[in-house]
């Protein structure tokens, strides 16, 4: 890295070491004429957070109407009642919008005051019925509030009656700037940082994950944009239920805003970016939104720290209607094209950022828990592209014959045998693992018929769960696959959880759910034996060349971690709420290089998992 | 081959091998591209200056033999909506132009068979004494080949005849990409990368200079990008008669190229190609960002990748206009895009002389 600008060096050293950056941080970010050397910084954090991820969603934007009890100044969408650009669709022509591809419908809209919420709950239901596949991403928190205020329900009766018609997510519009100046100024009729911040809050513990946005490039200040990440960050912190963020760059065209009757420049929409991607440390995915920033900023943010295209946003009208420069729709093989372009794997995604179909060559899985940290972190494989993915997904992605190689769970690894081989190196643990731990209400026997949910992570400790509550404590209890990020745990026994999240409620503890478990600890007592929760492995029909190289590639990367712990344990313990040495010793405590005994383990855990799936 | 010593090499000033320049186009991430190439930018041109001119690409024909399959414009002689305008029209045109401010002209056709030599002589001799504000910026190597034909004079001589008339540069267009695996198949009667190379040649070593251009985003292959790259570096070296480097992609509209190549190349992609050409080519003075063939976002961000020079503010353009690509600025827009991507904005002239500085405001924010 070669910083232009020294005033960025001690930030560069705060990024390396995972430290949070502060709002002067961000200033002096903005402040920058060194862009290059601010996208590098950026890049570093995308590409640790997300490889060479970029994800894309084939969606569709519904906008059922332009009636608007509100009038934003910013917004040359919204139509009153009986004039001649207003519009309401019915559910039925809202269904003939959808074509059978859509992974996600997209609902906002403006806000009429005489739709019963019926009507609503409808469009949700029937969309759900129409389009099985599809998820719904509807409403922003601004209609959230209106819907608790017009129909007297409160939020939390909002959201519960729209998640059991089908809502999946909600999007993250509305959140405008986070500053009580600017909200008089321009859009004093909407709800405001404390209210948006209060609704996404309430989302995340009904769980539902939510987008969150930033419009920016109007009135605001460069300090009221880092106030307003950093008070998502601090609710990230908390809930955890944000998925993305998306800076909305302000489009001027004829909406009442005068001072700056301008486009943002495509600096400062790069900028922006970047530094939305340095400030929020806890987020997963940075949205380069194309409507908002052009297709050919959104193109270049790529390598900016954006790691997230939207999708095809077939029908969307809100950001055209007041000039946005970008075309309607961008086609799949457009924006496929884009994102290789931009040296990266086009990503088709689901609501949850889950992982359906790559479009590229040559893919390494990378699991994305700290506990594979040493295969990564200086892993150089320079004919291979890096996709973190959770175990059971990579397992699914590889039956598709789309992941060249990675640590599989031991479960993908033994159900695609003939496809995969072994390098002989792997996780195991001897005892505790502290990464794959029950979190229970009950004791081992006591969860007869009780509910368990499941993260949905996992493909290799849901079966060890379930041997060990039949086999050994000879208990049957009934499985919920929970979804990818926050989730609603009341009305559940126990809790599966692995990986990071499991990590760190191992130390933190989960609320309600008191009995704490360690599954490798369980059947190390039981079997005398270590166990394998992964190998790595690669096609079978990889050239031996290509083998070779990976082989090489790991052993470099295992030597070179294990010299190195301590500086690793210093990027991710903060994350994680570990100490250093307890990161350290997490590392250690695993084996990698699979030897007689985990052969063994392999084998008799592959055993009773038959013997299991055969009694069923 | 490690990238890290390539981009150290290019950094001290080193000149990159074929090999070097494949293996970045290939495998360097972009923003390492652009760091390396900026701190070359910054060693050849020191100053915070980006340049711009105040110009206009009137066309005098669309007339046209050559049949390119990437161009939208040209018609045949007898063709509906064909024309050619008279020396009489063209001057009145640049009196126009020069009247809003432009200092230079980039003249081209059509290449017309119908039009002898004495119309293009006239053209310049002309603009020089009816429009002394104008720099005359006309005739790519194609219609100097052209009216070599037409003339039955050779190339040095036709040249000869220009200087003499009062022209001291050419445009670099035509050159698509000096690959002749390519240019048979996209131009297969424009001639060889030999001859525009050898017009060139002529035109450098009679004092004239000249900008190079190069049009990707078709039928090239990374290769065929570092060959162009090559005989361009090659040349210079000979008269140093290039005064910039101008990639532009290929913009697919109403051509017959469209049913293969119907898209535009990525903006990532000309990031890469100004990057890389400020590393590659060692001995040209200025690379060019534009904010025309690009998009104004694109072109803006350019600048932080090598450019140095932000081309010209284009009152009238019409070949990209005839593929359905439309962009337009004004002198006001194009120093307050300069100055938002953090540069002083400099009014240049053709031989990228400066003639004006536009400081930034102080800094609002």
């Amino acid at each position: 890295m070669r910083l232009r600008d020294e005033k960025l060096l001690p930030i560069w050293e705060k990024v390396q070491g995972g430290e949070r950056l502060t709002l002067e941080d961000g200033l002096a970010l903005y402040r920058t004429p060194d862009i290059i050397g601010l996208g590098k910084m950026a890049h570093h954090v995308q590409k640790v957070r997300s490889g060479d991820a970029v994800y894309f969603v084939l969606n569709q934007k519904i906008e059922h109407t332009n009636v608007c009890v509100l009038s934003c100044k910013f917004c040359d969408f919204a139509a009153k009642k009986g004039s001649a650009r207003a519009y309401e669709m019915t559910t039925q022509e809202i269904l003939e919008r959808l074509t059978p591809d859509i992974k996600e419908v997209h609902i906002t809209g403006g806000m009429p005051a005489d739709w019963p919420w019926e009507r609503y709950l409808d469009i949700v239901e029937s969309i759900h019925r129409h389009l099985p596949d599809a998820d719904v991403k509807a409403f922003t928190a601004v209609e959230i509030d209106f819907f608790h205020k017009k129909f007297k329900m409160s939020i939390e009766e909002v959201l519960r009656q729209l998640k059991a018609a089908g809502v999946r997510t909600m999007p993250g519009g509305g959140a405008e700037v986070f500053s009580e100046r600017v909200r008089k100024l321009l859009f004093n009729q909407k709800i405001g940082a404390k209210g948006w911040l209060e609704v996404h809050k309430t989302a995340h513990r009904l769980g539902i994950p939510t987008n969150s946005t930033m419009l920016y490039g109007h009135v605001e200040t460069l300090e009221e944009r880092l106030v307003h990440m950093i008070k998502l960050r601090e609710v990230q912190d908390e809930t955890g239920g944000f998925l993305t963020f998306i800076p909305l760059a302000f489009q001027p065209g004829e909406t009442g805003i005068k001072p700056s009757h301008r486009y943002t420049s495509a600096i400062d929409d790069l900028k922006t970016i970047a530094i939305s991607r340095l400030m929020l440390d806890n987020f997963p995915h940075i949205k380069a939104y194309w409507v908002m920033l052009t297709e050919e900023v959104a193109s270049i943010a790529l390598n900016f720290g954006a790691d997230d295209m939207d999708g095809t946003v077939g029908g969307e009208k809100i950001a055209h209607d007041a000039g946005a420069l970008s075309p309607m729709a961008l086609k799949k093989d457009q924006i496929i094209r884009i994102i290789r372009d931009a040296g990266k794997i086009p990503v088709e995604r689901d609501v949850y950022y889950n992982p359906l179909r790559l479009h590229a060559d040559h893919v390494i899985g990378k699991i994305p828990y700290l506990n594979s940290i040493a295969y990564h972190a200086h892993l150089h494989a320079p004919h291979h592209k890096i996709l973190p993915v959770i175990p059971r997904r990579m397992g699914l992605l590889s039956e598709q014959g789309m992941i060249d190689g990675g640590l599989f769970s031991v479960m993908s690894f033994v159900q695609q045998s003939d496809q995969l081989e072994s390098l002989g190196y792997g996780l195991a643990s001897r005892d505790q693992v502290r990464s794959v731990m029950l979190f229970s209400k009950e004791g081992w026997r006591d969860l007869e018929g009780k509910r368990i949910g499941i993260i949905d992570d996992t493909a290799t400790s849901v079966r060890l769960l379930r041997i060990l509550l039949e086999k050994r404590y000879n208990v049957t209890a009934h499985f919920e696959r929970l979804h990818s990020g926050v989730n609603d745990l009341s009305g559940l026994d126990a809790v599966l959880l692995i990986g990071d999240e499991a990590l760190h409620h191992q130390k933190t503890g989960l609320p309600g759910f008191d009995l704490v478990y360690d599954l490798a600890s369980e059947w190390y007592e039981w079997q005398k034996l270590p166990f394998v929760f992964a190998v790595w492995a690669v096609k079978k029909n990889l050239s031996e060349e290509m083998k070779d190289e990976l082989r090489k590639a790991l052993v470099d990367s295992l030597q070179k971690s294990s010299e190195d712990y301590w500086s690793i344990a210093s990027a991710h313990a903060r994350r994680l709420k570990l100490t250093k040495p307890e990161t350290v010793d997490y590392l250690e405590g695993f084996t990698y290089c699979l030897g007689e005994r985990e052969r063994e383990a392999i084998s008799r855990f592959a055993e009773m998992v038959e013997e299991l799936e055969k009694a069923q | 081959m490690k990238l890290e010593n390539v981009y150290g090499k290019a950094r001290a000033g080193g000149r990159l091998t074929r090999e070097e320049g494949l293996a970045l186009l290939k495998h360097g991430e972009l923003l390492d591209l652009a760091e390396s190439a900026n701190e070359v930018r910054f060693r050849i041109n020191p100053d915070p200056h980006v340049t711009f001119v105040i110009d206009t690409n009137p066309n005098y024909s669309n007339v046209c033999t050559i049949d390119c399959i990437f161009c939208a414009f040209y018609r045949h002689p007898g063709d509906e909506g064909e024309y050619t305008y008279s020396v009489d029209h063209m001057i009145a045109k640049f009196k126009e132009s020069a009247a809003k401010g432009a200092t230079t002209v980039l003249l081209q056709g059509g290449v017309n068979p119908a039009l002898p030599l004495d119309y293009y002589i006239e053209m310049v001799e002309r603009t020089v004494k009816e429009v002394p504000q104008i720099h005359p910026h006309f005739f790519s190597t194609s219609e100097v080949l052209g009216m070599a034909e037409v003339s039955r004079l050779t190339v040095p001589e036709v040249l000869k005849r220009l200087w003499d008339a009062g022209l001291r540069t050419i445009p670099g267009g035509g050159a698509e990409i000096l690959s002749d695996r390519v240019k048979k198949k996209i131009s297969s009667r424009k001639g060889t990368s030999a001859d525009w190379l050898s017009v060139m040649r002529e035109a450098h070593r009679l004092g004239y200079k000249s900008t190079a251009t190069m049009m990707y985003g078709h039928l090239e292959q990374d290769e065929d990008i570092i060959e162009h790259l090559e005989v361009v570096r090659a040349l210079q070296d000979e008269y140093h008669g290039f005064t910039a480097f101008v990639p532009w992609s290929f913009k697919p509209g109403n051509t017959p190229l469209e049913k293969i190549i119907p898209h535009y190349a990525t903006p990532t992609r000309y990031l890469q190609m100004i990057a890389l050409s400020r590393l590659y080519l060692d001995n040209v003075p200025h690379i060019q960002a534009s904010w025309f063939s690009e998009g104004k976002k694109t072109g803006q961000i350019a600048l932080h990748f090598g450019a140095d020079d932000f081309g010209g503010t284009l009152q009238e353009e019409n070949v990209h206009a005839a593929a359905n690509f439309v962009n337009t600025t004004n002198t006001g827009e194009c120093i307050q895009m300069i100055h938002d991507a953090g540069f002083v904005a400099a009014q240049r002239d053709t031989l990228y002389r400066i003639l004006k500085t536009y400081p930034p405001p102080a800094e609002a924010a």
